[in-house]
C-alpha cells in the first residue's frame, strides 16, 4: 500500500461510510464541506479537489508508520509495546485545586499550566465537557481555562478542528492534548505540513492520553440522558479490570453501570486501532492500575523530558517509580490491543497483506502476531 | 406599461397584446376584472388596475384563479360585464367552476375568460394548450392573430356573451401577449353601470334564479343550443379569412401567432401565388361551412398552430363526417410530424415544413457561416444558468436548508412549488427542490410523505412554498397536515411579493391591485390559529435559520411552519440603499486551495461574486452587489468583509 492523493469524496467513501471514522476532527474546522454535528461528520457540499488535507491527515488513511516515527523520533517504528519510552514513571499534582478537578493525578492539567506559565505554549487545544456532558473542542489560553477541561470524557470529540480553525498567520505557540488517533493525525501533519492554517511548527507540545476505545458521542450520550439526570453528574470513570464497571459520580452519590452495557457504544473504528498509549506524543499520560490519584507518565521526546524536569524542579508534580508489575501489565495490555487490532484488520480486509490504513512491513506484522 | 385609457378613437397606439385585450375590455364597457398573476397574462389585469380609478372599474388580484373566475361570474350574475385572465395553469384551477358555469349560464353582464398559454413553457412549469377545454366543456373559443384582433375580439366577445348567455374564451400565447404592435383604438363608452342580482319572485317559477347547473341534462341541451348559435355567429366572422390563390399547391390552415409566422414563411419562400393561408380566428365551435368552402383549394393542407393539434383534429374530425364525394386533401401537421407537437413554433419551422411538403430546398444561411456563428457563440457567450438575483433571500434560505438537511443526516429533502424559488431545483438553490408540480402541490405531496412512517419512512420532508403561493393553494394542505397529523415542515418564503410574475401584491402585503392599503392577512397568525407550531426566521441570519430547521426536524410530530421572512431584494432595492459595502480581502482569500475550493463562486453562486482567474481570488462585482452581506458568513476563511454603508 502507498499513500494516494485523494479528497473529501474518498473521506466519505473510504473512511466515514466504511465505519472507520474516529471523529478526531483532523478533517474539520478549516473546511466548509466537512462539518461535525451531533456525533457524525456531515458533507455539506461537494469539494472538487482530488488532493485534500482531509484525506492526507486522516488517521485512518494510509500511514507509513516508519516514516512518521522517523519524523518524531528519528528512528523507524518501534517494536516496543508502549512505543518509544525514554522513561515510564508515575506522578501526581501537588496543586490541591487541580487535584479536586482531576481524573486521576492531574498530571496533564499541571504540565499544561506549567507550559503556559513558562511560555512554552500560548494556547492549548483541549476537550471541554459542558454541563450537559457533551464534549467540544476548545482553544484554552489560561490556567483557568485549562482547569475547566480537566477530567475524562469517554466520548469521541473532534478536538483537532480547534487547531484547524486557527488563522494561518497566527503565531501562537500551541499545545495539543489528544487520544492516540488524534496524536497520529497531528504527526501526519508534522510530516507533511498543512497550508492555509496555523503553521504546524507552532505546535510545541503534544500530550497523548492512554485509550482503549472511545464511545459514540450521540448514541452513548442519548443512552446516558435516558438513564441519568446529567446536570447532577460530576465525573465519569472506568476503573481498571477486573472491575468491569462504568462509574458515574453524581451530586447525590455514585452509580455504577455494567461495562458490558456500555461496550456496545464503542466507536467501530476503535477495533482497528493499534495504539493504546499515544506512541507519537511528547508525553503520554494514563491511569495507574490499583493506585488511586496517580498517573502513569511516559516521556518520549526531549520536549517531554524538559517539561517533566521543570515540573519536578518547580515542585508542580510529585513523582515516583512506576511499580514493575504495573509496567508489565501496561505493556501486556498495549500488546494485546495491537494484536487484536491486527486480527480485526486482517479479518476485515480478508488479506494478510492488506492492513487497510496501516503501513507496516509484513515481517513486523508477523513479529507482532507471534 | 402603456396608458390603455387614451380617449383617441381612430388613432394608432403601440400596445402589447395584453394591453390590447385590456383596451378591448374597456371599449366593451367592462365593470369588473379579476386575475391571479401568471406569465404571460399578468399585464391584462395590471393595465386595467392602473386605470381602474379613472375609468370607474373594479380590478383585483384575487388570491387564486378559481376565486378570480368565480368573482367575475358573480359580477356577471349582477349584470356587470366582467373579465377573468390567467395563464394556462389557471384554466386547470378554474375547470370545476367552468364545468358548472357552462351549465348554469351567466348573468346579464357579458363574461369573458382570457387564457394565455406559454409555448415551450419559457416561464412555466408545464407546456399546455388550454384550447381543448373549449371542446371539453363547450365554451366558445377565439384566438387573435395579431394585436388589433386581440382588442377587437375581446370587445366583440362581450356582446356575443350577453346575446347568447354563456361565457366566451379568448386564447392568447406569449408572442401575442408580450409582443407589441399597432392597434387602432375604438370609442370608450360613457354609460353608467348598475349592479343588481335579479331573482324571479314569480311563484310560478320553480327556481328563483337560473345560476345553477341543475337539472344538468336539460342544461346540457340548452348549452348545445347556445353553441349552435355561437357557431352561426362564427361562420360570418371577419376574423376568419383566406388569402391566396384559388388553386394552391398548399393550403396552410392556421390561427393565432402562427398566422404571422405563416405569412413570414410564405413571403420568405416567395410562394404567395402558390400557397394559400386560411386563417381562423373563431376556433370552437368550428365554423364548418366556412372551412368546407376552402378545403377544395388544395390537395395538401398544412396545419400550423401553437402546442396541440387542436384545430388540426377539429377539422380532420369534421372532414371525416363529410360525404365521401367531398374533397379529401392530405393533411400535414403535428400528426404527420411536419410541425412540432411540442415546443414553440417560429417562421423557420414553418419554412422547413412548407419546403418539406413541396419538395423545396431552402438554405436560410450559408452552412459555413452557421458553423462560424455557433463556434463564436460557444467561445464568447458565457454559460448562464437560471439564478437568484444578488441579495435574494431565497439563496440564503436554501443555503440554510441544504446545510440543515445534511447536518440532520437522514436524507431529508424538499418538495417544491411554483415561484422564483422553483429555481432551487438547479444550482442557484443548490439542487434542493426535488419535486415540483402546481400551485400548492408541494405541501400536498409532503402530506402524503409525512404519513409513511408506518412503512419505515424517516426522511425529514420540507415543503417549500412562497408567500403568494401560500395564500393561493397551500392553506388546505396545511389544514390537512394538522388534521391528519402528517409529519412535515411547511417552509414559507415570505418575501412580501408575488415576485416571479412582477411583484404584484397579495393578501400578506397590505396593498390591493388598485393601490389601496388594506388588511394584512397575517400568515403566522393564520397558521397558529390552525394549531400549527410556527417559527419566524430571518433567512439572512443563517445560523439561526439553520438551527431552527434542525430543531424542527428533530422534533417530529405533525405539521409545523417555519416562515422565512425577508423582503425581495428587487422590491427593497427600489426603496432603500444597500445596507453594506462588501469586499474580498485578497490576503485571506485562498480561492481554489484546500479549505475553500472556491465555495463562493462555485457553490454559493451569487452573481455578484466573481472569480478572478488571473489572481486566483474572488472578487465582488460592485455593479451587481446589493450589499446584503450574506456572503460574509459563507466564506470559510472570513475573507469577505462587510462595512455598514
Amino acid at each position: 500500500m502507498v499513500a494516494v492523493a485523494k479528497g473529501c469524496k474518498e473521506i466519505i467513501t473510504d473512511v466515514i461510510d466504511a465505519g472507520l471514522c474516529a471523529l478526531c476532527g483532523a478533517c474539520t474546522g478549516n473546511c466548509p464541506y466537512l462539518v461535525y454535528y451531533k456525533g457524525r461528520i456531515a458533507l455539506l457540499d461537494n469539494c472538487t479537489l482530488s488532493d485534500g488535507l482531509c484525506y492526507k491527515y486522516c488517521p485512518r488513511t494510509y500511514v507509513d508508520m516508519d516514516a512518521i516515527s522517523q519524523q518524531v523520533f528519528g528512528v523507524p517504528y518501534s517494536e516496543e509495546e508502549i512505543g518509544i519510552a525514554r522513561e515510564a514513571l508515575m506522578a501526581r499534582t501537588t496543586d490541591t485545586r487541580i487535584r479536586e478537578e482531576a481524573q486521576y493525578g492531574g498530571v496533564v492539567t499541571t504540565l499544561l499550566s506549567l507550559a503556559l506559565a513558562e511560555g512554552l505554549i500560548d494556547k492549548v487545544v483541549l476537550t471541554k465537557t459542558s454541563d450537559d456532558k457533551t464534549a467540544s473542542p476548545v482553544l484554552a489560553q489560561s490556567e483557568k481555562e485549562v482547569l475547566q477541561c480537566a477530567g475524562s470524557n469517554y466520548m469521541a470529540c473532534p478536538v483537532l478542528s480547534a487547531y484547524n480553525q486557527i488563522p494561518k498567520n497566527d503565531v501562537s505557540k500551541l499545545g495539543i492534548v489528544g487520544v492516540p488517533c488524534q496524536v497520529l493525525a497531528v504527526t501526519k501533519m508534522k510530516k507533511d505540513p498543512p497550508i492555509n492554517r496555523a503553521t504546524i511548527s507552532n505546535v510545541k507540545l503534544v500530550i497523548g492520553l492512554f485509550c482503549t476505545w472511545a464511545l459514540s458521542p450521540d448514541k452513548f450520550h442519548r443512552f446516558l440522558r435516558e438513564k441519568l439526570d446529567l446536570s447532577k453528574v460530576k465525573k465519569f470513570d472506568i476503573p481498571p479490570p477486573p472491575a468491569n464497571r462504568f462509574d458515574v459520580y453524581t451530586t447525590s452519590g455514585e452509580i455504577s453501570l455494567p461495562l458490558d452495557e456500555i461496550r456496545k457504544f464503542t466507536m467501530p473504528t476503535c477495533a482497528y486501532c493499534l495504539d493504546m498509549t499515544s506512541e507519537f506524543a511528547d508525553i503520554s499520560v494514563g491511569s495507574v492500575e490499583g493506585i488511586e490519584g496517580w498517573n502513569t507518565v511516559i516521556i518520549r521526546t526531549t520536549v517531554g523530558a524538559e517539561l517533566m524536569k521543570a515540573a519536578k524542579a518547580k515542585k508542580k508534580l510529585e513523582t515516583d517509580k512506576l511499580p514493575s508489575g504495573n509496567l508489565t501489565h501496561l505493556k501486556e495490555a498495549a500488546l494485546l490491543k495491537k494484536k487484536r487490532a491486527l486480527k480485526e484488520i486482517i479479518q476485515r480486509s480478508g488479506d494478510e497483506n492488506n492492513l487497510i490504513y496501516v503501513g507496516l512491513s509484513p515481517e513486523f506484522v508477523k513479529k507482532l502476531q507471534d | 406599461m402603456a396608458n390603455i385609457n387614451i380617449d383617441a378613437p381612430g388613432t394608432s397606439q403601440l400596445f402589447m397584446g395584453n394591453e390590447a385585450i385590456a383596451r378591448g375590455a374597456l371599449e366593451a364597457g367592462i365593470g369588473f376584472a379579476a386575475a391571479y398573476p401568471g406569465t404571460p397574462s399578468s399585464e391584462i389585469l395590471g393595465s386595467l388596475a392602473s386605470v381602474a380609478k379613472e375609468t370607474g372599474i373594479y380590478a383585483e388580484w384575487s388570491v387564486n384563479e378559481k376565486v378570480a373566475m368565480e368573482a367575475a361570474a358573480g359580477a356577471s350574475f349582477a349584470g356587470i360585464r366582467a373579465l377573468a385572465a390567467m395563464k394556462q395553469n389557471g384554466i386547470n384551477v378554474v375547470s370545476d367552476f367552468l364545468a358548472n358555469l357552462v351549465m348554469s349560464g351567466i348573468g346579464k353582464g357579458g363574461l369573458v375568460l382570457v387564457s394565455c398559454d406559454d409555448p415551450s413553457a419559457i416561464s412555466s412549469s408545464n407546456e399546455q394548450d388550454t384550447r381543448p377545454i373549449a371542446k371539453w366543456l363547450d365554451i366558445p373559443l377565439v384566438e387573435p392573430g395579431d394585436f388589433q384582433e386581440a382588442k377587437d375580439m375581446t370587445k366583440w366577445l362581450f356582446d356575443l356573451s350577453e346575446e347568447i348567455g354563456t361565457l366566451f374564451m379568448l386564447r392568447s400565447v406569449t408572442r401575442i401577449a408580450h409582443a407589441r404592435g399597432n392597434v387602432v383604438l375604438g370609442e370608450l363608452p360613457k354609460k353608467e353601470r348598475r349592479a343588481y342580482f335579479d331573482q324571479i319572485h314569480d311563484l310560478k317559477s320553480v327556481m328563483p334564479t337560473t345560476f345553477m347547473p341543475v337539472p344538468s341534462p336539460l342544461r346540457h341541451f340548452f348549452l348545445h343550443m347556445k353553441m349552435d348559435k355561437a357557431r352561426q355567429k362564427f361562420e360570418a366572422s371577419r376574423f376568419n379569412r383566406y388569402v391566396g390563390p384559388d388553386k394552391a399547391d398548399l393550403l396552410i390552415v392556421t390561427c393565432g401567432s402562427c398566422w404571422l409566422y405563416s405569412q413570414d414563411a410564405v413571403k420568405t419562400l416567395k410562394l404567395e401565388d402558390k400557397v394559400g393561408i386560411l386563417k381562423l380566428g373563431t376556433l370552437w365551435p368550428l365554423p364548418e361551412k366556412f372551412v368546407e368552402s376552402h378545403l377544395g383549394k388544395s390537395q395538401k393542407v398544412l396545419f400550423v398552430e401553437e402546442i396541440d393539434p387542436f384545430l388540426e383534429r377539429s377539422i380532420m374530425e369534421f372532414v371525416a363526417s363529410l360525404p365521401s364525394t367531398s374533397p379529401r386533401p392530405t393533411f400535414y401537421g403535428k400528426r404527420s410530424g411536419h410541425i412540432n407537437a411540442y415546443g414553440e413554433l417560429n417562421p423557420d419551422l414553418v419554412i422547413k415544413a412548407i419546403s418539406n411538403i413541396l419538395g423545396l430546398t431552402y438554405q436560410p444561411r450559408d452552412a459555413e457561416y452557421s458553423d462560424k456563428a455557433e463556434a463564436a457563440a460557444k467561445s464568447h457567450v458565457p454559460e448562464r444558468s437560471m439564478t437568484f438575483c444578488a441579495g435574494c433571500p431565497h439563496r440564503a434560505t436554501f443555503w440554510a436548508i441544504k446545510n440543515a438537511l445534511k447536518l440532520d443526516g437522514r436524507n431529508g429533502f424538499v418538495t417544491g412549488d411554483i415561484g422564483c424559488y422553483s429555481i432551487a431545483l438547479g444550482p442557484a438553490g443548490f439542487f434542493q427542490v426535488r419535486t415540483m408540480h402546481c400551485m400548492g402541490g408541494g405541501a400536498g405531496v409532503a402530506n402524503g410523505l409525512g404519513k409513511l412512517g408506518q412503512f419505515g419512512f424517516n426522511q425529514p420532508v420540507l415543503a417549500v412554498v412562497g408567500d403568494s403561493t401560500f395564500y393561493h393553494a397551500t392553506i388546505p394542505a396545511l389544514i390537512n397536515g394538522i388534521y391528519n397529523q402528517s409529519d412535515f415542515i411547511l417552509v414559507i418564503l415570505d418575501n412580501s411579493a408575488t415576485a416571479m410574475t412582477g411583484f404584484q401584491p397579495h393578501p400578506g402585503t397590505g396593498m390591493t391591485a388598485m393601490g389601496e392599503p388594506t388588511k394584512v392577512v397575517s400568515m403566522e397568525a393564520l397558521c397558529r390559529s390552525l394549531g400549527a407550531r410556527v417559527k419566524v426566521c430571518d433567512p439572512f441570519d443563517l445560523k439561526h435559520t439553520t438551527t431552527t430547521l434542525l430543531d424542527m426536524m428533530a422534533e417530529g410530530g405533525g405539521a409545523k411552519v417555519a416562515i422565512m421572512r425577508r423582503q425581495c431584494e428587487l422590491v427593497r432595492g427600489k426603496k432603500e440603499k444597500p445596507p453594506y459595502k462588501v469586499q474580498v480581502d485578497t490576503e485571506k482569500c485562498i480561492g481554489e486551495a484546500c479549505g475553500c475550493d472556491r465555495l463562493c463562486t462555485r457553490v454559493f453562486l451569487c452573481p455578484a461574486l466573481i472569480w478572478d482567474k488571473k489572481a486566483g481570488k474572488s472578487k465582488i462585482d460592485e455593479v451587481i452587489c446589493t450589499g446584503c452581506g450574506v456572503c460574509t458568513d459563507i466564506c470559510p476563511q472570513g475573507a469577505i468583509i462587510k462595512e455598514a454603508a
